[in-house]
């Protein structure tokens, strides 16, 4: 706030001074490999090193120094030694010119990038053009791929977005940490087979699958309502702790409430069927028509929470997420804004469960555990908190990244690059892979300490200041 | 509905009863944090639509009494009775902060909390759309209601921006405006919450002299054009002095004198509490001194004398447990 800093590097001058000086800059003088350059190419030597042993040949019982003699001496260390090497020449030495260029290339509005971007900004109709371009694609998209990865839109990433966009209301959204969202989904996956008479226990009376959602809807939205209340008053940790225990009570009941889940020998379901007299259609074995309903669902959904995020409730949120007490002040009535946003993230739970259950057509309580509400934490992570299409693109990117590495790598090293990736990510670039703008302010406010609540209270301080911020 | 009470509050209440005098009365509020008693039996009165101003030197409990009138602190007792224009008594004591919001009394922070990732605009939004009933599902399906809703939002919140001078900068982040901006930013969030009650905590802090004079200037039009009661903390003795119809003043959470501005400035428990003087000759001493320094400077507008007695005694007030 004040100038006061500065007295240690003035001063020291005259006679005695220069010569302290002389010994004062000598003992400032670091040796060449203290620098935080070498410093840097040291650990990327380590990280070549690492990746070539990882990367290279897997080990024997018989001689334990196989794989690392063998990976130390091979072709595959040369490799990971000059990549690392050309990255660090790239970004120590070669960054600053780029970056200038591109900088002023900005600047200038030059360059076919910058004129491109100009365009997009002032043209709404041509965003709208890219956004059906886009919607196209993905209607098309199961066509230009092999079953195999049909399969993998269908059963992973179609039902994982679903349930990242509700996950997202709530953690994203309304700064609630969440780590049992995975809960909701076996509500509604075991409501899908209830109702549609799949379990043990016989329902009052069988429905469809499709009218099985809005039950499974108030379903889940009455099971948020019941945990949230009690417990919404908690914040952060304790938050989490407690949804990670409901989880594992809605595990726990799963996996041992045999007589009414089946569970883990699970209960086949019915799979999606329309009958309308004039027109009917069955699901049946092909993924592609799942895949369009999933579409349908998550198309739907994004513009209902589109439209939440930038209305009353959406900034409401926001509030509630940067200053619980202020917005308090303001007169939001921050536990029922939160209970909502639980709701309504648990019920987008719900639908997911249902739609998996109904693609699946069989469930047991093995794909409802803990790992999987990690993992759709991970993935809202990973994309950008807050951010549709960061969460759209970090689950996708995610999912497909281990069934990518299926054919390149051991099956069982799949993970470890996803947690490289995941702790990478998260050193160089918290925000995600496409923040949201109002998070990558919070953090930035954060980082520099600029956060409206971190200035001076300055109680009783001569006002001498001109009307510049203080900072 | 927004703009319906935003007209009841232009006009003094007219026809129909006559709205209680009093607004807002705490009797025998007390709160403690353990050993610490921060109010000690406070009684306090407010007119409806005056300005009145709470001094006191540091740790002397101002601050307290905010969070115990909006609902942050609970305390052990008393009775907080507030007296909203439309007739009936609320008692204050125990509620929830947001349930005092919209019973009225809207609060500034000392230390400025607005909601700095979000743009200006949306700050004050914020504080109108908590008097809106736009359920979510609604908003969802985008249904006409919604809409409405929205732009009705919108527009309230440029005319509060106008109100206090922001228009212009509408569209920047709440955390890039500067100093004064935002305690002015503040103020706007609080108001478009349509208060009968607004509480000011120390709105001049950190503000230079000409932020100060229009700040001095927004309360009184707060007062008079919307018809708002102002409860004011400050330690600026001047903004005080000149701004508010009555002053309170509190030391160690204690209300030691209550009268017009000039009655407390000549009160010798208050000039003891702010110059800890240790016997009556010396309190009489400093009073004359001070009536003549005021007389002195009557017409420099950077003469604050108060406000630096307030410095040179703010340390002991803080350590005394």
């Amino acid at each position: 706030m004040t100038a006061t800093d500065n007295t240690p590097t003035t001063g020291a001058a005259g006679p005695i001074g220069s010569k302290r000086a002389a010994e004062a800059a000598r003992l400032r003088r670091t040796a060449w490999y203290a620098n935080p350059r070498f410093k840097r190419l040291a650990a990327l030597m380590g990280v070549a090193l690492v990746g070539a042993q990882v990367t290279g040949e897997q080990g024997t019982n018989r001689d334990i120094f196989h794989a690392m003699r063998e990976n130390m001496t091979g072709p595959g260390l040369w490799l990971w030694v000059g990549a690392c090497l050309l990255i660090w020449v790239v970004r120590e030495f070669l960054r600053a010119p780029v970056a200038n260029a591109w900088s002023t290339a900005r600047r200038a509005g030059t360059g076919p990038a910058e004129r491109a971007r100009t365009v997009w900004r002032r043209d709404p109709r041509l965003r709208m053009l890219a956004l059906t371009a886009l919607l196209v694609f993905l209607i098309v998209l199961p066509f230009l791929v092999s079953r195999h990865w049909q399969q993998v839109l269908v059963d992973q990433i179609a039902i994982y977005v679903l349930l990242a966009i509700g996950l997202n209301v709530v953690v994203g959204w309304a700064g609630m940490l969440d780590l049992g969202f995975i809960a909701f989904f076996a509500i509604g996956a075991y409501s899908a087979a209830f109702w549609t008479g799949s379990l043990p226990v016989a329902p009052p009376f069988e429905l469809n699958n499709f009218a099985v959602i809005p039950i499974a809807v108030i379903t889940c939205l009455v099971a948020g309502v019941l945990l949230g209340a009690p417990t919404l008053r908690l914040r952060g940790d304790y938050l989490a702790i407690v949804t990670l225990g409901f989880h594992e009570i809605v595990y726990l009941m799963a996996k041992n409430w045999v007589e009414f889940t089946g569970g883990t020998r699970g209960a086949s379901v019915d799979r999606f069927s329309i009958d309308l007299g004039f027109f009917s259609y069955q699901w049946g074995l092909d993924p592609r028509p799942y895949y369009w309903l999933q579409l349908g669902f998550i198309v739907a959904l994004l513009v209902l929470f589109i439209r939440l995020e930038h209305s009353r409730v959406g900034r409401a949120w926001t509030a509630i997420r940067e200053d619980e007490v202020a917005a308090a002040a303001t007169g939001v009535d921050t536990v029922r804004f939160k209970l909502l946003a639980f709701a309504i993230g648990a019920s987008t739970s719900g639908v997911a469960g249902v739609v998996y259950a109904s693609k699946l057509g069989f469930i047991n309580s093995e794909f409802f555990i803990v790992l999987f509400s990690v993992l759709v934490l991970s993935y809202v992570i990973f994309g950008g908190m807050g951010s549709i299409p960061g969460v759209l693109l970090g689950t996708a990117i995610l999912i497909w990244l281990p069934e990518f590495l299926r054919d390149t790598v051991p099956a069982q090293d799949r993970y470890m690059y996803l947690g490289a990736l995941l702790v990478i990510m998260m050193i160089y670039r918290p925000q995600g892979l496409w923040p949201s703008r109002r998070r990558v302010r919070e953090l930035h406010m954060a980082e520099e300490g600029t956060a409206t609540r971190a200035m001076p209270a300055a109680g009783g301080r001569p006002a001498t200041t001109g009307g510049d911020t203080p900072s | 509905m927004t703009t319906e009470t935003k007209r009841a509050a232009d006009r003094p209440a007219e026809g129909g009863a006559e709205p209680h005098p009093t607004i807002l009365e705490t009797s025998g509020v007390t709160l403690r944090f353990g050993g610490l008693t921060s109010l000690d039996h406070v009684d306090l009165a407010m007119r409806r639509g005056e300005i009145l101003a709470i001094i006191g030197p540091n740790g002397a409990g101002k601050t307290s009494l905010f969070n115990s009138l909006t609902g942050a602190y609970l305390p052990q007792e008393g009775a907080i009775t507030y007296r909203p224009r439309a007739g009936g008594e609320e008692e204050l004591r125990g509620r929830k902060p947001f349930r005092v919001s919209r019973l009225g009394l809207a609060r500034t922070f000392q230390n400025i909390r607005l909601f700095g990732a979000l743009t200006a605009l949306e700050n004050v939004k914020i504080a109108v759309e908590t008097r809106q009933r736009t359920d979510a599902v609604s908003i969802m399906l985008g249904l006409p209601h919604a809409r409405r809703a929205e732009r009705d939002s919108d527009r309230r919140a440029h005319e509060v921006m106008r109100f206090v001078g922001l228009e212009h900068r509408i569209n920047e982040l709440a955390a890039s405006l500067s100093y004064g901006e935002q305690r002015r930013l503040e103020i706007a969030r609080a108001l478009a919450t349509e208060p009968e009650l607004l509480l000011l905590d120390e709105p001049a802090a950190g503000t230079n002299p000409t932020e100060k004079h229009d700040l001095e200037e927004l309360i009184r039009r707060i007062n008079t054009e919307l018809g708002v009661s102002v409860l004011l903390i400050e330690h600026d003795m001047r903004l005080v002095m000149s701004v508010a119809d009555r002053v309170a003043v509190l030391n160690f959470g204690r209300k030691i004198a209550e009268g017009t501005p000039g009655q407390v400035q000549r009160d010798p428990a208050v000039i003891e509490a702010y110059l800890g003087a240790s016997d009556e000759e010396e309190a009489e001493a400093v009073a004359d001194l001070v009536a003549d320094l005021d007389a002195e400077h009557a017409d420099d507008p950077e003469w604050r004398g108060g406000d630096r007695a307030a410095e040179g005694r703010s340390n002991d007030g803080e350590e005394r447990p």
